[in-house]
């Protein structure tokens, strides 16, 4: 097939472009009007669409995790027993954990291990969840709808457990769901040779 | 041979075996707890539970709910027998897939796992635990059981090396059996009966003879825990690599479990060799892990004491070559070490010969000095793991030891020397006669007094980071394989000897490992293929 041609004529330039000016005080006219609306205007009247981040946030839509904590037990102690689940079902290998055992004077020594350190790299992490998902203990949380906040270090961003620990999540909690009576606790029911079962 | 048929497939057995000694030989497994190869029968976990269908069929009477009837009916079934107990019959037929056996293991489990914790995820044992491995074989039933569990000790310290969980265990008493067969010390025992039922120590006693580690070794179940390895590492992170132990010139063959992450080892399992070490190791044996990771030299040094520098690449090779070059070649002395592989060892003599010197020497660790104590179990009264391997290299008795070259030094018959290993027999005080030499080239994996006296010290790799082979003192040759890597710069013995004599302008034509292990098979003969696991590249 042949191809067809179309010759498009230019649009004669009027006197006005010719002059330049009333198209520089046309495009004026609409920054100087965007000034003046910003200026004396404010986000209540709907003016505005920006924010003044850092200072304001979005608030995040309710099913957003954000960044992890770890819950405490009442006596403000981790959850976590260090098992090692979440940094196995972690594809990012971002949760370094290593673990310790409770003193053999501590009532909960025999049924507890802890994490001496837990550290989430929360820039290699990719937020999926996976280790809230694989926690056994309800230790782990993406609940606090935070995400991290800005630094000017690497460093900044490998989360320590006291740093996981003291996250509260969005509705202000610390706790954990699951306690499980420990010994020591009034509901456990007692463990050693001497008390009996 | 006589056979037996279980599910369908005939199985030899020789006269007096159980069924299930028969059923494992040939690749069966039959599920079991208290079985262990190596051990008596105990018969009391009856997960082994097999309906042997031939012969005189006995019936148990129970009740049988009756949909029908809305009522119990009694009824019959078979009664079923413990492989692991019942002597196996010629012409016996045999089903361990039959409904009710299948029914009884299912039962057997969910009993055991009746008062478990399921303290899975801080359970070491979790991985390889027999109770997980069975229950979704041969359970996979939610539990019924809704009232609190029996609780029991935790956390309990049975000794240096074993804490005992009491809420895991199922009672099977292998650990029991180890002490009293294999150890000969009867340590172990029960207290209480039923869901109270716990191993005990005896009064006054601690889990602390030699092979205390065998009883975390055989337990089924998470209950006795290795107090070394605890919450260090979880087991499916490890993967294992086979080793042979440097322990003492037995040469247990192990399992090297390490993370291949960290290219770091946590832990040694004894090997199945039935020829070796059966099923066992001990405890000692179990902790070289720690001294082949430790104290290692990782980098080349020239100098001594304050003067001592790292020094890389080339360098140190030309500097030894220098030092080595200003004596008479005949007057260098060269340690061969029982620490190292026969590799190593052939290469530093091959070495030795081409320098045109005879005076060869045997460095090795002193039993008295290490307070190591033989036994008539497993540990040999040596406790290197490679004399015969490094005599076997040498070409001859190589009689002569650290003490003779001391005495050599002395009499100015020897002027130089290089050494292979960290170990010896002496201290550094003792060794300060090296000191004096000008030329000390020391060839070593790890720090120790004989590398303590170098002038130059070539780093070399570790058992674990190489392949090599071990003679024990039965002459049986065994080969272990590389688990994790060297750091870089960092090279077997035999090839940084081969650049050492590279540096002093030899060439050893060791054409690789096999190269060597044919030439030193050839020199030992027809003993070299004699033992358990054959060398392999």
């Amino acid at each position: 097939m042949a191809a067809t041609v179309k010759v498009l004529t230019k649009p004669p330039r009027t006197l006005a472009d010719q002059a330049y000016v009333p198209a520089i005080a046309s495009g004026l006219r609409l920054t100087m009007g965007r000034f003046f609306k910003n200026t004396f205007s404010s986000r209540e009247d709907g003016e505005i669409v920006t924010l003044m981040y850092p200072e304001e946030t979005e608030a995040y839509p309710e099913r957003f995790r954000g960044i992890h904590r770890l819950t405490q037990r009442a006596d403000g102690s981790p959850r976590c027993v260090a098992c090692l689940c979440c940094s196995t079902a972690c594809p990012a290998q971002c949760i370094h954990i290593e673990a310790g055992e409770y003193d053999e004077s501590d009532p909960r020594h025999g049924y507890e291990r802890y994490p001496v350190t837990f550290v989430i790299d929360e820039l290699r992490c990719i937020f999926c969840g996976y280790c809230v998902e694989a926690c056994p203990c309800d230790a782990i949380r993406m609940d606090t709808g935070a995400h991290m906040p800005p630094s000017t270090s690497r460093d900044h961003f490998l989360y320590d457990k006291e740093t996981l620990l003291s996250l509260p999540g969005r509705d202000g909690s610390y706790l954990t769901a699951n306690p499980r009576h420990e010994p020591g606790d009034p509901s456990h029911p007692g463990v050693d040779r001497e008390r009996g079962h | 041979m006589s056979t037996f048929t279980l599910n369908g497939r005939e199985i030899p057995f020789e006269a007096g075996e159980t069924i299930m000694q028969a059923a494992w030989r040939a690749g069966i497994e039959i599920p079991h707890y208290c079985w262990h190869p190596g051990l008596s029968v105990a018969a009391n976990c009856r997960m082994c539970l097999v309906h042997i269908e031939s012969g005189r069929q006995m019936a148990m009477p129970i009740v049988k709910w009756d949909e029908k009837k809305k009522a119990y009916v009694p009824d019959t079934k078979p009664k079923l027998t413990p492989a692991c107990q019942q002597t196996a019959g010629e012409g016996m037929v045999i089903s361990s897939e039959s409904d009710e056996v299948k029914r009884a293991q299912a039962s057997v489990q969910e009993l055991l796992l009746l008062n478990h914790p399921v303290d899975c995820p801080i359970c070491d044992q979790a991985g390889e635990c027999k109770l997980q491995d069975y229950y979704y074989e041969h359970q996979s039933t939610a539990k019924r059981k809704l009232t609190e569990p029996v609780h029991k000790p935790k956390g309990v310290r049975f000794g240096p090396t074993i804490v005992y969980d009491a809420e895991r265990c199922i009672m099977c008493t292998r650990c029991i059996r180890v002490c009293d067969e294999l150890a000969g010390d009867h340590v172990l025992d029960m207290r209480e009966r039923g869901n109270r039922n716990e191993i005990t120590l005896a009064q006054g006693r601690e889990l602390d003879h030699r092979y205390t580690l065998m009883t975390e070794h055989v337990c089924p179940v998470g209950a006795l825990t290795s107090r070394d390895f605890r919450f260090k590492a979880r087991v499916w992170f490890l993967k294992s690599q086979e080793g042979v132990c440097s322990g003492c010139a037995t040469g247990c063959n192990t399992h090297v479990d390490f993370d291949p992450r960290y290219g770091k080892v946590y832990r040694l399992r004894p090997r199945d060799n039935m020829a070796v070490n059966k099923f066992w190791m001990c405890d000692d044996g179990m902790m070289t892990y720690r001294r082949q990771t430790e104290d290692r030299v990782l980098a080349a040094t020239v100098g001594r004491g304050d003067a001592r520098v790292p020094a890389f690449g080339d360098e140190p090779f030309a500097r030894a070559a220098a030092q080595l070059g200003a004596v008479t070649p005949n007057k260098i002395g060269v340690v061969l070490s029982a620490q190292h592989s026969n590799e190593d060892n052939y290469a530093l003599a091959q070495l030795a010969k081409k320098l045109g010197t005879t005076k060869l020497y045997l460095a090795k660790l002193d039993a008295e000095r290490e307070g190591w104590v033989a036994d008539a179990i497993l540990r040999s009264a040596d406790p290197n793991p490679n004399t015969a391997g490094a005599r076997l290299a040498a070409g001859g008795a190589l009689d002569e030891t650290t003490e003779d070259l001391l005495q050599d030094i002395l009499g100015g018959e020897v002027e130089a020397v290089i050494a292979l290993g960290a170990a010896s027999l002496e201290t550094l005080a003792e060794l300060e006669a090296l000191t004096k030499l000008d030329a000390v080239v020391s060839l070593t994996s790890h720090v120790g007094a004989l590398p303590a006296t170098a002038s130059v010290v070539l780093p070399v790799a570790s058992v674990f980071e190489t392949h090599g082979t071990f003679v024990n003192a039965k002459g049986a040759h065994q080969g272990f394989r590389r688990a994790v890597a060297s750091q870089p710069g960092v090279e077997p013995g035999w090839k940084t000897v081969a650049k050492l004599a590279e540096a002093l302008g030899h060439d050893l034509g060791l054409g690789g490992l096999q190269d060597i292990r044919s030439k030193l098979a050839a020199a030992a003969g027809a003993g070299a293929t004699a033992g358990g696991a054959e060398a392999r590249a």
